[in-house]
C-alpha cells in the first residue's frame, strides 16, 4: 500500500523534465564530492545521486523498455516497503535540498528538486521521520510547527513590543506590505522580530503582521508533500487578500523562500499582482534608496564572515545583497570563508533535518565543516539571512563549544541605524 | 576465417545496420521523454534564463572538466574531473580530426576537411586510453562508484575502451594483422552504436537537456550556474 | 638415361662457371633466400650460403617441367611475365631452367598444340608443376569457358591430376578475380575451390608481379616444394607485408599529410593516398619492396592508390577512390528517414501508455485522497492553477 502510493506518486510527477536528466545521469558520482553528508560521514548511500534511486526505479520499471529488462533478467527488484522506509532515512535524515550537488554535476542534473521529488514520494507513502511529520501536524491543526497557537502569538508579539520597544502593527487595514514571520523567530530569537520591526519603521514602511498568515515557515514544503506546501502557503495568501496589501515580505527563512517565491506560482493560485520579497533584499533596496542609514564600520574590528544559506544565496540570487551590507558595516573585518556563495556549504540543518532527533549525529557531523571552515579564518562572528540555519548554528556551536557568535542580517543592521 | 571478407562486412551491412539502430533508437528515446510531457513555468523570473543557460554550457565545456582546482570540493575528485575531461577532448578529436575518421564522415555527409597529424590524433588516442583506464580505476575503488555501478555501466566501460584500443592497436600495426584489427575495431564501434540507445551512453544528447535546464533554473534565480 | 641437369644445359650454351654462381646468387635473392633454412652438418645446426645452394640444386636437377593453363583471364599475368622488369631473368626460367606448354605463349597452335600438352602431361606425370591463370567456372558445368572442345573444369582436373604443385598466378585464378565480380553470373572462382588434393599456392595480383611468380616457381626447382603460406595460401616471402607497411609515401601518412586530390598541391608534393582510396594497409604484396619495371616503380609511388588486388573480393569492395575506412553503404536518406520513422513511432506508443500509466496514478492517488477522511480544522486545499 505504501509502495503503492509512493509509485503513484513518482508516476504523477515523472513528466520530460524528471524523465531527461534522470537518462542524463552517468553515474560519474561527482555529486557525492559534493554533498557535506556524504563527506562528513563517508556513507557512500549518502550520494545524492543514490538518494534518487527511488524514483529512478520507479521512471525505469514502470515507463522503459530497459527498466522492464533488468526486472525480467532480475539485475534489479522492484521497490519494496523496506526500501523505502531505507530511503526515508537517507532522504530526511542526510539530506537538506540545498541542491550543491547541482551545482557540481557536470551534467547539470538538477538533483536537488529530484530530491523533492523522491520526499513527494515518501510523504505520499506516509514514510516522514516520526518528529518531522509531528512537526507538521502541528502546523496543519496549531497553525506553527512549534505548536504556537494564536494566544500565544499574540502574547508573545506584545511583550516583543514591550521588552524591545518595537512598533509592531497587527492585521493593519490598508498597509501594503505583510511581514511574516517563522516560529523560529518568535520563539527562539524574538528579538529579530524586533529588529525587523525596528528597520522596517525607520524606512517608514506602511506594513502589518497578519493573526492569519502568521507562518511563513512550510512543513509541508519540509515533507515535501504537495498539498499540505499548498495549504499553508494559502493561509499567507488569503491573509494577504483580505488585508489587501501589495506585497508579502518572507522573514529570514530559506526555505518559506523558496517556497513563496519559486514554488507557488507554478503549484497554486497566487493572488495576482502580489509581490513576493525576501527581507535581505527588502533592507538591501531600503539602503540603497537611502530610506535606511546605517553606520559605516559599526562592526569593524570584529572578524565577521557570512553564512550563504543554500534557499537564499544559492538558490535565491541574492548573494552579493548582503555582502555590500557587510562591506559597509564591517569594512576591513569583513572575511570570506571557503567556498561561498554558490558553492558554500550548507550549515546541515536545514530541509527538515534539524527538526529529527534521530538527524542529530548527522547534523553535528556536518556542521564540524562548517565549524573547520570558521576557524580557517579566525571568524568572531557569522551573519547569515535564514532563521533556519541560525538555529543550526547556535545549537551546534554550543555542542562544540565554541565562542562564535551566530547573527542576522536584520539584527546588524537594526544595531547600526543612524 | 576470411578477416577481409569480416572486414568487408563489418564496413557494409554491419555498419550499416549498426547506424539504423543507432537512428532509430536514439529517436525512440527522444520521442519517449519529449511526450512526456513539460510543465509550464509560471514563476517571475529575478536574472536571465539565457544567460544562465550559456554560462552553464561555458562552465560545463571548460570549467567543470579542466580547472577543477577551483572549487575546493573538486579538489577531493580532481583526477576524476580531469581524466573524464581529457576522454571526452579525446574522444571528440580522436572522432572529428582523424584522417579514418573523416573519411567515414566524408562518406556519411558527403563532406571532408582537414585532418589533424596523426601523431596528434595517436597522442590523443593514448590520452584517452590512459584516461579511460583511470576511471576504470577510480569506479573499481571509490565507495559511492561501486554502490553505483551495475552490468550496464561495465558494458558501457568496455564497449568505450574496445574501439579505443583496436584503434591505437591498428594505427601502430602491432600484434594482428591489419585487417584483423581493422574489423575488430569496426565490430566494436558497431556493437557500441547498437548499444548507445539503450544504455545511458545517450547522456550525450540528454546533456544538452539537463545542462539546459540547470542553466536556465539557475538564470532565472540570478545565480551563476 | 639420366636427364641432364640444368647446369649441363647452361654450360652446353656458353654459360661459364663464373656467370653461373653469379646466376645462383641472383636466384638466391630473388626467391628471399637471404637466409637459408639451417641444415644439420657434423652434428650442429649450419645456415648454408643459399648461392651454393642454388648451385647445387641447379648442377643435380634436370629441367622443370611447367605446364601454363590460362581460363578466364585477360592474359595480363602471361603480359607481365613476357614484359618482365628482369627480361633476364623470366627468360631464363621460362627458355633455360623449366620447359613447357603455354597456350598464348607457345608457337605451335590447334592440333599441334593439343598434342604437345597430351605429351608433356604424359611424358613428366608427376614431375610437372601445373601454372594456372585465370579462373575457372563453375556455372554449367564450366561451358562459359572452353579449349578444344573441352570445358575448363575437365582441363584444369586433367591437368591437375599428374601435377607435382599447382601454381594460380593472378587474382583470377588464386580467387577468382575480376570474373568473380558481383554478379558473377559464370560462378568463377580460385583453383583451390575446385582442386583439393594438390598442393596449392596463390600469387594473387592484378597481375601477379612477374618476378613472385618466377620466384615460386625457383622454390619449387630449387627446393623440391612450394613455399611457405600465408591463410590465403599465398607466399609468406612475398605477402608477409602490407603494401602499407614498406610504402614509400609512408612517411607522409604518419605525418598526417594527405593528399586531397589527383591534381592539387598536395598530390604533386607525394602526400599519402589514403585520402584518395588507397587499400595499401590493408593489402598483402611485394609491390613496394619488389617494384615494377626493374624497381622503377609502382602505383603508389606512380601516384595512384593502390587497389587492393592481391586481396579476394578486391573488386567488390567499395570504389577505387573511396577511402578504406568510409563506410561501404551508408544508409540512404530515405533509410535514414525510416528508421526515425520507426524510432518515432515505437516512442510515440511508449510515450502513450505511459501516459496512460500517469493518468491512472493520479486517478488513483486523487480516489486515495477522497477516501482518507478530511480534517476539520484545516481549510480546504486551493485548486491547482489551471490553464
Amino acid at each position: 500500500m505504501k509502495t503503492a502510493s509512493a509509485l503513484n506518486t513518482y508516476l504523477k510527477e515523472t513528466g520530460g523534465w524528471v524523465a531527461a536528466q534522470l537518462e542524463a545521469c552517468t553515474r560519474c558520482g561527482i555529486c557525492a564530492e559534493a554533498c557535506h553528508f556524504y563527506q562528513a560521514l563517508g556513507n557512500p548511500e549518502y550520494a545524492p545521486v543514490w538518494k534518487l534511486e527511488p524514483l529512478r526505479r520507479a521512471y525505469e520499471q514502470r515507463f522503459t523498455l530497459a527498466g522492464k529488462l533488468k526486472l525480467a533478467l532480475g539485475m534489479e527488484k522492484r521497490l519494496t516497503d523496506s526500501d523505502l522506509e531505507h530511503w526515508s532515512q537517507i532522504v530526511y535524515e542526510a539530506c537538506t535540498v540545498c541542491d550543491k550537488c547541482a551545482f557540481v554535476c557536470p551534467m547539470g542534473i538538477e538533483i536537488g528538486p529530484l530530491i523533492h521529488k523522491v520526499r513527494t514520494g515518501l510523504a505520499a507513502a506516509g514514510l516522514v521521520p516520526g518528529n518531522l511529520a509531528e512537526a507538521t501536524d502541528k502546523q496543519k491543526t496549531i497553525g506553527s510547527p512549534l505548536g504556537v497557537t494564536d494566544e500565544m502569538w499574540r502574547e508573545r508579539i506584545d511583550w516583543i513590543t514591550d521588552e524591545w520597544e518595537a512598533d509592531i502593527p497587527v492585521d493593519k487595514a490598508g498597509a501594503e506590505t505583510l511581514m511574516v514571520f517563522t516560529s523560529i523567530e518568535l520563539m527562539k530569537f524574538p528579538d529579530n522580530l524586533a529588529f525587523i520591526a525596528k528597520i522596517l519603521t525607520q524606512a517608514g514602511e506602511n506594513w502589518t503582521v497578519s493573526s492569519k498568515g502568521r507562518e511563513v515557515v512550510n512543513f509541508g514544503f519540509f515533507e515535501a508533500d504537495e498539498e499540505l506546501t499548498r495549504l499553508f502557503m494559502h493561509r499567507v495568501f488569503q491573509a494577504a487578500e483580505e488585508l489587501g496589501v501589495k506585497r508579502i515580505v518572507i522573514s529570514e527563512c530559506g526555505h518559506a523562500y523558496e517556497a513563496f517565491r519559486w514554488t507557488a506560482a507554478n503549484i497554486m493560485k497566487v493572488p495576482p499582482g502580489l509581490e513576493i520579497i525576501h527581507i535581505t533584499e527588502l533592507i538591501h533596496q531600503y539602503w540603497k534608496s537611502g530610506r535606511i542609514k546605517i553606520k559605516e564600520g559599526a562592526f569593524d574590528g570584529e572578524t565577521i564572515t557570512f553564512h550563504d544559506s543554500c534557499k537564499i544565496q544559492r538558490l535565491g540570487g541574492l548573494i552579493n545583497q548582503p555582502r555590500e551590507i557587510l562591506q559597509v558595516l564591517a569594512p576591513t573585518s569583513f572575511k570570506e570563508m571557503t567556498p561561498n556563495k554558490e558553492q558554500s556549504m550548507c550549515c546541515g540543518g536545514g530541509g527538515g533535518v534539524i527538526s529529527i532527533k534521530e538527524a542529530d549525529s548527522n547534523r553535528y557531523a556536518v556542521f564540524e565543516m562548517k565549524l573547520e571552515q570558521l576557524q580557517d579564518i579566525q571568524a568572531q562572528g557569522v551573519c547569515m539571512t535564514c532563521s533556519n540555519c541560525r538555529l543550526q548554528f547556535v545549537d551546534s556551536l554550543a555542542h562544540f563549544n565554541s565562542t562564535i557568535k551566530v547573527h542576522s542580517l536584520a539584527e546588524l543592521v537594526a544595531k547600526a541605524l543612524i | 576465417m576470411d578477416w577481409t571478407e569480416i572486414l568487408r562486412f563489418s564496413r557494409g551491412p554491419l555498419f550499416h545496420f549498426s547506424l539504423i539502430i543507432f537512428i532509430a533508437g536514439m529517436i525512440y528515446r527522444l520521442v519517449r521523454i519529449i511526450f512526456l510531457g513539460w510543465e509550464k513555468d509560471r514563476v517571475k523570473n529575478q536574472g536571465s534564463k539565457w544567460s544562465g543557460v550559456i554560462i552553464s554550457y561555458l562552465k560545463g565545456l571548460i570549467i567543470l572538466p579542466f580547472i577543477p582546482w577551483v572549487r575546493r570540493t573538486f579538489r577531493n575528485n580532481a583526477l576524476t574531473f580531469i581524466a573524464g575531461g581529457l576522454f571526452h577532448l579525446s574522444l571528440f578529436l580522436v572522432l572529428i580530426f582523424g584522417e579514418a575518421h573523416i573519411l567515414v564522415w566524408q562518406s556519411l555527409f558527403g563532406v571532408s576537411w582537414a585532418p589533424l597529424p596523426n601523431p596528434i590524433v595517436d597522442w590523443l588516442a593514448a590520452v584517452g586510453i590512459i584516461s579511460l583506464i583511470i576511471l576504470l580505476i577510480n569506479r573499481l575503488t571509490h565507495p559511492v562508484l561501486r554502490l553505483l555501478t551495475k552490468l550496464p555501466v561495465w558494458i558501457n566501460w568496455t564497449l568505450v575502451f574496445l574501439p579505443f584500443v583496436t584503434g591505437y592497436i591498428m594505427y601502430h600495426h602491432l600484434w594482428f594483422p591489419y585487417e584483423v584489427i581493422f574489423s575488430l575495431h569496426l565490430i566494436f564501434v558497431c556493437l557500441l552504436l547498437i548499444w548507445i540507445p539503450f544504455s545511458r551512453m545517450s547522456h550525450f544528447l540528454f546533456y544538452f537537456f539537463s545542462r539546459t535546464i540547470h542553466g536556465a533554473r539557475a538564470g532565472k534565480r540570478a545565480v551563476s550556474p | 638415361m639420366k636427364e641432364k641437369s640444368i647446369y649441363e644445359h647452361l654450360k652446353e650454351k656458353g654459360l661459364s662457371r663464373r656467370d653461373f654462381i653469379k646466376l645462383c646468387g641472383t636466384i638466391a635473392g630473388m626467391m628471399g633466400l637471404e637466409f637459408a633454412p639451417p641444415v644439420k652438418a657434423l652434428g650442429k645446426m649450419v645456415h648454408p650460403d643459399p648461392t651454393e645452394m642454388v648451385a647445387k640444386a641447379l648442377s643435380s636437377q634436370p629441367k622443370l617441367p611447367i605446364v601454363w593453363l590460362e581460363f578466364q583471364d585477360c592474359a595480363g599475368c602471361s603480359e607481365a611475365m613476357s614484359r618482365s622488369s628482369s627480361p633476364l631473368l623470366s627468360k631464363l626460367v621460362l627458355n633455360d631452367l623449366a620447359i613447357e606448354y603455354h597456350e598464348t605463349l607457345m608457337a605451335s597452335a590447334g592440333y599441334q598444340a593439343e598434342k604437345a600438352k597430351e605429351e608433356c602431361l604424359k611424358d613428366y606425370y608427376g614431375r610437372y608443376v601445373l601454372v594456372v591463370e585465370g579462373s575457372p567456372t563453375l556455372a554449367e558445368d564450366g561451358i562459359y569457358c572452353t579449349v578444344a572442345g573441352k570445358s575448363n573444369l575437365d582441363l584444369l582436373r586433367e591437368a591437375a591430376d599428374g601435377a607435382a604443385a599447382i601454381i594460380a598466378t593472378g587474382n583470377c585464378a588464386s580467387f577468382g578475380g575480376i570474373p568473380k565480380a558481383k554478379p558473377n553470373p559464370t560462378r568463377a572462382c580460385g583453383v583451390g575451390e575446385i582442386i583439393k588434393d594438390k598442393p596449392v599456392v596463390n600469387i594473387p595480383g592484378c597481375p601477379a608481379i612477374p618476378e613472385v611468380t618466377t620466384g615460386t616457381i625457383l622454390h619449387f626447382l630449387i627446393m623440391g616444394k612450394l613455399p611457405e603460406t600465408d591463410h590465403l595460401k599465398r607466399p609468406l616471402v612475398f605477402y608477409g607485408h602490407t603494401v602499407h607497411d614498406h610504402c614509400l609515401r609512408r612517411p607522409f601518412y604518419e605525418a598526417g599529410k594527405f593528399a586531397d586530390n589527383f591534381d592539387g598541391d598536395r598530390a604533386r608534393k607525394g602526400y599519402c593516398l589514403y585520402h584518395l582510396g588507397c587499400k595499401g594497409p590493408i593489402t598483402y604484396n611485394a609491390c613496394a619492396s619488389l617494384k615494377w619495371e626493374r624497381g622503377l616503380s609502382y602505383p603508389v609511388q606512380s601516384g595512384h592508390p593502390c587497389l587492393g588486388c592481391s586481396e579476394p573480393n578486391f573488386w567488390d569492395g567499395g570504389g577505387f577512390y573511396q577511402g578504406q575506412s568510409a563506410a561501404l553503404i551508408p544508409p540512404a536518406a530515405k533509410t535514414s528517414a525510416l528508421a526515425a520513422g520507426a524510432g518515432l513511432a515505437a516512442g510515440s506508443t511508449l510515450a502513450g501508455i505511459n501516459s496512460a500509466k500517469k493518468n491512472r496514478a493520479k486517478k488513483a492517488l486523487a480516489s486515495a485522497a477522497e477516501n482518507s477522511p478530511t480534517d476539520s480544522t484545516t481549510a480546504a486545499p486551493p485548486e491547482k492553477k489551471e490553464e
